[in-house]
């Protein structure tokens, strides 16, 4: 079975219930925006998206394994 | 009519002067570059009498324009040897600006090596000797300001690490709550500050907004067209009064660009444990704050209040970067320790990206563990207590890591890098190389663009468009803190151009005449071609804009990759200047 680790960031964690990850089996070539969309998170407060640690976006398709992380729109010094 | 002050620490004399020929409508780091670079010798020690300290506030600065209350500070660099600008948010700039005060200026040295304050008012600026503050930290001293003055004074101050006229000095302003917790921090100029005898600059503001608009009503639309452009973008009116500064640590870190023990890694395992989430939940959890204003008429709010598992104050923030130096820097992941430490940088008058760096650099050469965070405050207090090992601290990493023969020591032109490697993000690699300032996140802020997708998105691990990207965002940069605008404007303006043609607007209508986008591009231009003027009369040449060697050579994990920006690439940045 395939699995990836997400991972949520700031206000995006109310999705998870304040959890900073989770972990979910995939069916590969699943998309990050499927997954999303599988734990509620809007897509539309995605702004970065990482996968094993490279820029991603919502159409990339998972394989399993990959460590996902996300964030909405998120700056500071 | 504005007036700039000449406080002449030599004889003790003050003189107010109109702002002669080119200084006039230039504030922040506009003005204080151009004094510094039209009347201090290139060659001068920092520490001498020849080198001038220039206090600014911005040109938007008690306007009414939203976060327009950052003061500059510009002098030759003890720590760098460049010309330098470091500004700081608290409550300074706004009640200079109240006066109607474009600059003061400290110019010489006493010559009886005596302490010093400064009283501001509607009377001037007068001398007063200052004895017995000296050595004081700068929450007791600032704190006797208040019970003599009264709660509406602003203060600027120096600490020990000031007195000491160490490398690594800042120069504290007060916040709302009239502590010494807002710095400007990079370069050192909290030495100069003591070279030239001041402990402490009290201001006794006017009430009221002095500065006058040209067109007050097209100013007013501007004004409120540049708020709503600042209320619209989710980072100035969520993500940061939420989360602060350090909602940063989890994306750098995900990245691959968190700077891990000296620089040896991209990624701390203990970043969770230090990031802006769990500090929200902290700091709520003990009835802290957050989403707090470091000045007034700054609707961002990004600072908060620390305290402890009492509830007890113990410091602002701390920032992102300030947490990064003391913890994933020096592989600490106590969250109370690093907010203790950004007490005692306070308190010390110390630059906390520089001390957080140059612990790291202490562990590299051995003198304590990576992850001791108790080594760490011990460090400090030898600060405190003035022993020679506490002189190396407060003298940067540069000299710290000289002194004990480390050779991986992350500094351009003698100043720390901050929080982001340059490998994992080569954009800021550019920046760091090539600023006049030194290796500057600020200066040229390229993570919004290659990490956060903020104004276009750049790729952080190739080296294609850094130096486009940097370069924009130097010259963006410099007019931006001519203005006293807080630099986080510069997200809404990135993305949203409301933002920029309102910040012009506000230009225009000051001035009482058109202001267009090409004219800021203008202004950010001969801000930067006079600084790298001065440097290169203070000897700066292209070898002085590169990384340490290490950076080109050594693989950072997770991506191993190194700087590839070529350095016939990097020497194109200023190609604007002749």
């Amino acid at each position: 079975m395939a699995r990836v680790k997400v991972s949520l960031f700031a206000a995006l964690r109310v999705s998870i219930g304040g959890k900073p990850s989770v972990e979910l089996e995939i069916e590969p070539g699943e998309t990050v925006g499927d997954v999303l969309d599988r734990l509620g998170v809007p897509a539309d407060q995605t702004r970065i998206i990482f996968v094993n640690s490279r820029h991603a976006g919502l159409a990339d398709p998972l394989q399993g394994g990959e460590q996902v992380a996300v964030f909405p729109a998120i700056g500071g010094g | 009519m504005p007036v700039i002050y000449r406080v002449n620490m030599s004889d003790l004399s003050v003189r107010a002067e109109e702002p002669r020929e080119g200084y006039g409508e230039l504030g922040g780091r506009g003005l204080t570059s151009a004094i510094v670079a039209g009347e201090v010798p290139p060659s001068c020690h920092p520490l001498s009498a020849e080198n001038k300290l220039v206090l600014a506030p911005g040109s938007l600065t008690a306007s009414g324009a939203p976060c327009a209350g950052r003061l500059s500070a510009g002098a030759k660099s003890p720590l760098t040897g460049t010309i330098k600008e470091s500004n700081s948010g608290g409550t300074a700039a706004m009640a200079l600006a109240s006066l109607g005060i474009h600059a003061i200026v400290l110019e010489g040295k006493p010559r009886d090596n005596r302490l010093y304050r400064l009283i501001v008012n509607r009377d001037g600026v007068k001398i007063e000797p200052a004895e017995t503050l000296g050595g004081l930290g700068n929450y007791e001293s600032v704190g006797r300001q208040f019970e003599q003055f009264g709660e509406r004074i602003a203060c600027i101050s120096i600490g020990p690490a000031g007195e000491m006229r160490a490398a690594a000095a800042s120069i504290a302003v007060t916040d709302v709550e009239g502590r010494p917790t807002r710095h400007c921090g990079r370069g050192g100029l909290g030495a100069v500050m003591g070279s030239k005898g001041v402990k402490v600059i009290v201001v006794e503001p006017a009430a009221g907004e002095r500065l006058k608009a040209a067109d007050p009503a097209a100013f007013k639309a501007a004004v409120r067209k540049f708020a709503e452009a600042l209320q619209k973008h989710p980072l100035t009116s969520q993500t940061l009064p939420t989360y602060g500064t350090n909602a940063l640590a989890n994306v750098i870190n995900a990245a691959g660009a968190y700077p891990t023990r000296n620089f040896s890694e991209g990624q701390f395992e203990g970043t969770e444990a230090i990031s802006g989430e769990r500090q929200h939940d902290v700091i709520l959890q003990r009835d802290g704050v957050i989403a707090h204003a470091c000045h007034r008429g700054c609707t961002i709010r990004c600072s908060r209040i620390y305290v402890d598992e009492q509830g007890q104050y113990v410091t602002k923030g701390p920032e992102y970067e300030t947490i990064w130096a003391h913890g994933a820097d020096c592989g600490i992941d106590d969250l109370d320790a690093i907010a203790q430490m950004d007490r005692l940088d306070d308190d010390l008058g110390l630059d906390t990206i520089e001390t957080g760096a140059t612990i790291a650099v202490a562990m590299e050469a051995g003198i304590l563990h990576f992850g001791d965070a108790r080594g760490a405050i011990r460090l400090l207090e030898e600060v405190q207590k003035g022993t020679p090992l506490g002189r190396l601290v407060a003298s940067g990493a540069a000299v710290l890591g000289k002194a004990y023969g480390v050779s991986r020591i992350p500094v351009v032109k003698g100043q720390s890098m901050p929080a982001y490697d340059p490998r994992a993000v080569q954009g800021i690699g550019v920046t760091y190389a090539t600023s006049t300032m030194g290796a500057d996140h600020t200066a040229g802020y390229a993570i919004a663009a290659n990490v956060l997708g903020v104004g276009g998105r750049v790729d952080p691990l190739k080296p294609e468009g850094q130096v486009e990207l940097s370069r924009n965002l130097q010259i963006a940069t410099a007019a931006i803190d001519s203005a006293g605008l807080c630099l986080f404007v510069a997200f809404a303006v990135l993305d949203d151009p409301s933002a920029l043609a309102a910040i012009c607007e506000m230009f225009a209508a000051l001035r009482g005449r058109p202001f267009t986008g090409d004219d800021l591009v203008a202004l950010g231009k001969s801000i930067l071609a006079c600084e790298r003027r001065f440097n290169a009369a203070a000897g700066f040449t292209a070898a002085d804009d590169r990384l340490p060697d290490f950076f080109t050579q050594e693989k950072l994990a997770p991506h191993n990759v190194t700087f590839t920006v070529p350095d016939e690439e990097l020497d194109k940045v200023f190609d604007f200047v002749a």
